[in-house]
């Protein structure tokens, strides 16, 4: 629609009419008019610096910059005549000077920018007859190489190093033709490590050490899929050839993310071809774990399982759920523990209190959270706990981002001096797991609290009262009752109030969603509820007990007193994670079953260990912490594993002979996700968006209302505190990630981060 | 008997004109092959089983940029490819083709790759006797394919097999 302040301006002698303010380069591209470009990249200071988007506008004097030019009334702009093919064929003839003719060698060869334009806009010969200027290759780090004669000094790194990633890293040396970009660690980067560099540069001078001279770019197949870390859910193209996954980086720009990825996103996929992978089952004989065949191993497991239901009892027997499996996998875990088996000894280790948040809004929670894009619109942040830039790095490049396009305000409450203080307008420092106090004082409580932390906070609390439309995006360090306070300081606050909770994994926020809870159902439907569980139990063929299950830290404390018999654990490390006693075996339990890719400190212990496929070797959906749903694609494929899915539905059908509930009949993850569109709420999704690889939000809410508790035992909920560089039991099998220096002193597997 | 006479000179011309095809040619250099007795032998640019070459340093002049393989119809060539390094150098370049194998059993012999090859690694040689028992064995690995030579370490000068 056009507005009155929208300008008009001709291009190549048809009209365009843009928002005031829009470049002529844009204003062309909106047109379909190619205008060649190195540095101009959007979201990115103007660098004018390639002199490729040279246009011809009437009434000035020489060729104009398209990507510096703002777009005004009654301009008319020609980017199709003969001085300005010149000027882009001399331009070119520039660049070419020094760049090296190695294409056949170099990583970028096939998807270059330089050699599309040398191809489309530039000569076929040269007329320099000077020698070209050689430096040599220089590793700055084991993921980053630059070579200096192949860049064209468009400066895309330096600026998204500063202004995108705030670190800094990259500056530029020397002057005029001699110039090189140089890192700050002199011959070495000391930085974040996450490749934005490499992914932006349009010509083959940085380069991935993960991927350097490995194939090239028309050998692989292209699978777009979400990353399998943090909690983000960043879209991320697997480049596969053989199986084998060979690169990731968002090479579509789809997505949320847009070109985002972090280190882990990008260099963080050669786990799924780490040696120690499981590629067998393996099954405890005369105290060894010894390989075995699928049949015998998940014909085992089932007729022990039920021989343990039999003479122990359903309740003898617990579940501990994944937070980085699919949620269609996490949906079938809790109806084989809730349906096949009858017990809601169902958990998995949370590492954000989205029942509370989605509790304490109640019927708003739909529209009262938000997307990962609706965090970048937001006007002012606040940021309470956390260290988004470590463990939620695209929430951290979103809130930067807003900050350097909008103008936005960021508000910190942490323990701790995070990095993005930087970039705040107010930082209150409270003390160590602080944060719920200051939260309760902000709600009106008669907390009391350091004088001084008081006053920052009130300080706080009167700029956020001018705000028209804040997003709080909180931390593990606010659980239970600290959330319905956090509710209750937002809705008194005069503007729009809206919130995100930030979890630690890949499909942290479906597990809960999935119900992987003792207490609530799939879609945050109490047990206590009677028409949920008729639900459920219809669809599960079963009648579900409302009887209380044990959490996490409760099964594995029965595991020890001897109360549980039997703990069925999938793509979990709790021994790990809990912090439980490794050195003998989980307690007196009769049957420990484990779903792994890796011989994990609980799979160690276990009596059959089924080798399962990573996230990125199966198909399904996963849930990031704003609530977003994708789809996952299967990449890669690493022989004699399956994938958790297949594994619990063969499962449920050995566990349906033994006159166990039902067997499943959903044959693939599409049926199951049907299943969960129709059965849990805030999941009816537009599966047309969902194919076409958008996020697609889920609204659940939560039907407790008034009958809502706040009270998460505690030890319940908490964080791993991952940094860029660690990713619970899958980091320390991350090889590359682990090889740089950042990661610190170099980790064993035993020796590990969390799970 | 005007008639004999016309008759046998007529045969006599045609006799000679015959025999004068069969004469001239006795005389010539002979075009059959006597294969497998003896080598075949080829015009230069004949298309046969391929030859990967090394350049003067005895370095192998592939570099794996898997050109051949893009440009190859049948789809027969598979490479992988590996970095260089200062201690293993296989080839000039950064790059060099750690796995480069042609399936015989697909190839046409079309020169594609040849044509496509920007550092003139590969081209034709003359083999052509392929037939194996064995189908796999038409499957070429870059050992095979490779042209015998030496390396010359350039930094000492000395030659080394």
């Amino acid at each position: 629609m056009a507005d009155s302040k929208d300008v008009t301006l001709k291009i190549d002698d048809r009209d365009v009419t843009v928002p005031p303010g829009t470049l002529v380069i844009e204003a062309a591209r909106r047109m379909g008019i190619e205008v060649p470009s190195f540095c101009y990249y959007p979201g990115l200071s103007l660098q004018a610096a390639c002199r490729m988007c040279l246009v011809e506008v009437e009434r000035a004097p020489k060729l104009q910059t398209a990507c510096t030019l703002v777009a005004m009334p009654g301009m008319v702009v020609r980017t199709n005549t003969e001085q300005v093919h010149q000027a882009r064929k001399a331009m070119l003839e520039f660049l070419l000077a020094n760049h090296p003719l190695d294409c056949p060698v170099c990583d970028k060869g096939g998807e270059c920018e330089l050699q599309d334009m040398a191809f489309t806009y530039g000569a076929d010969k040269s007329r320099f007859a000077e020698e070209k200027r050689h430096r040599p290759e220089r590793k700055w780090s084991e993921a980053v190489y630059y070579d200096a004669p192949r860049c064209i000094l468009c400066f895309r790194c330096v600026r998204v190093c500063d202004e995108g990633m705030d670190v800094k890293a990259l500056g530029v040396g020397q002057r005029g033709s001699q110039s090189v970009i140089i890192p700050n660690g002199e011959d070495h980067l000391d930085c974040e490590e996450c490749g934005m560099c490499i992914d932006i540069c349009p010509v083959g001078a940085l380069t991935s050490g993960t991927y350097r001279y490995k194939t090239r770019p028309w050998e692989m197949k292209y699978v777009s899929t979400v990353c399998a870390h943090c909690s983000n859910g960043c879209k991320t193209t697997l480049s596969v050839r053989n199986n084998e996954i060979l690169r990731a980086n968002n090479r579509d720009l789809s997505g949320f993310n847009k070109e985002f990825l972090c280190v882990k996103g990008r260099f963080g996929f050669d786990f799924t071809s780490h040696p120690e992978r499981l590629k067998l089952p393996l099954v405890r004989r005369n105290g060894h774990l010894e390989p075995a065949s699928w049949e015998d191993a998940i014909a085992e497991a089932s007729r022990r399982l039920a021989e343990v239901h039999k003479a122990s009892g359903a309740d003898s027997i617990g579940f501990i759920g994944s937070n980085r499996t699919t949620n269609e996998e996490n949906y079938l875990l809790g109806r084989i523990a809730r349906a096949s088996i009858g017990t809601n000894n169902l958990d998995h280790h949370r590492t954000a209190d989205y029942p509370s948040l989605i509790a304490a809004l109640g019927e708003k929670a739909a529209a009262a959270t938000v997307t990962m894009t609706q965090l970048y619109e937001a006007d002012a942040v606040l940021l309470i706990g956390d260290d988004p830039t470590q463990q939620n790095p695209l929430v951290a490049w979103q809130i930067r981002a807003a900050i350097r396009h909008r103008g936005s305000r960021l508000y910190v409450i942490n323990a701790k001096s995070i990095k993005l203080r930087r970039k705040a307008r107010e930082f209150v420092e409270v003390s160590q797991g602080g944060e719920a106090a200051a939260v309760s004082w902000l709600s009106g409580s008669d907390e009391t609290l350091d004088p001084g932390v008081a006053e920052s906070l009130s300080a706080l609390k009167s700029a956020l009262e001018k705000e028209n439309n804040v997003v709080v995006v909180f931390g593990a360090e606010l659980t239970g009752a600290a959330v319905r306070d956090l509710v209750k300081f937002g809705a008194s606050l005069p503007g729009q109030t809206r919130y995100m909770a930030l979890g630690d994994y890949a499909n942290s926020r479906g597990a809960s969603d999935m119900g992987l809870l003792p207490h609530l159902l799939p879609g945050y439907a109490p047990l206590a509820d009677v028409k949920a569980r008729e639900k459920f139990g219809k669809v599960w063929g079963a009648k579900l007990t409302n009887k209380p299950g044990l959490d996490a830290r409760g099964m594995l404390a029965a595991a020890t007193s001897g109360k549980l018999r039997a703990l069925y654990v999938v793509g979990a490390n709790p021994v790990k994670t809990f912090g439980v006693n490794a050195n003998e075996r989980l307690g007196k339990l009769d049957l420990l079953i484990v779903h792994d890719l890796f011989l994990t400190e609980t799979a160690k212990l276990a009596d059959i260990v089924l080798p399962a496929a990573a996230a990125y070797e199966k198909d399904g959906s996963v849930t990031n912490t704003a609530g977003e749903v994708q789809l996952v694609r299967k990449g890669g494929d690493v022989m004699g594993t399956r994938s958790d899915f297949d594994i619990l539905r063969i499962f449920s059908h050995q566990l349906a002979e033994h006159g166990l509930g039902q067997a499943i009949r959903l044959r693939t993850p599409e049926a199951a996700f049907d299943e969960i569109r129709q059965s849990v709420a805030g999941y009816d999704l537009s599966m047309a968006a969902l194919l076409l690889g958008e996020a697609e939000r889920t609204s659940p809410i939560s039907t407790a209302g008034g009958q809502a508790k706040f009270d998460a035992p505690v030890g319940a909920i908490f964080s791993a505190h991952d940094t860029l560089f660690a990713s619970g039991s899958l980091g320390r099998y991350c090889t590359t990630i682990l090889s740089l220096p950042e990661a610190g002193p170099k980790t064993t597997p035993e020796a590990g981060a969390h799970s | 008997m005007s008639s004999i006479l016309r008759e046998a000179g007529e045969t006599f011309v045609t006799l000679a004109k015959g025999f004068s095809v069969t004469f001239s040619n006795m005389l010539r250099k002979t075009v059959t092959e006597n294969y497998p007795e003896e080598p075949v032998h080829f015009q230069d640019r004949y298309r046969g089983i391929h030859v990967l070459h090394r350049d003067e340093n005895g370095l192998e002049k592939c570099v794996g940029c898997f050109l051949c393989a893009a440009a190859c119809p049948a789809r027969c060539i598979y490479i992988e490819a590996a970095e260089n390094t200062d201690a293993q150098r296989i080839s000039a370049g950064e790059r060099y083709a750690r796995v480069y194998n042609i399936d015989y059993s697909r190839c046409i012999f079309c020169g594609y790759c040849v044509e496509a090859c920007p550092t003139d690694a590969i081209t034709h040689g003359h083999g052509f006797e392929l037939a194996p028992s064995d189908i796999n064995a038409l499957i070429y690995r870059k050992e095979k394919l490779l042209e015998k030579g030496t390396v010359r370490d350039v930094a000492s000068n000395q030659l080394f097999l």
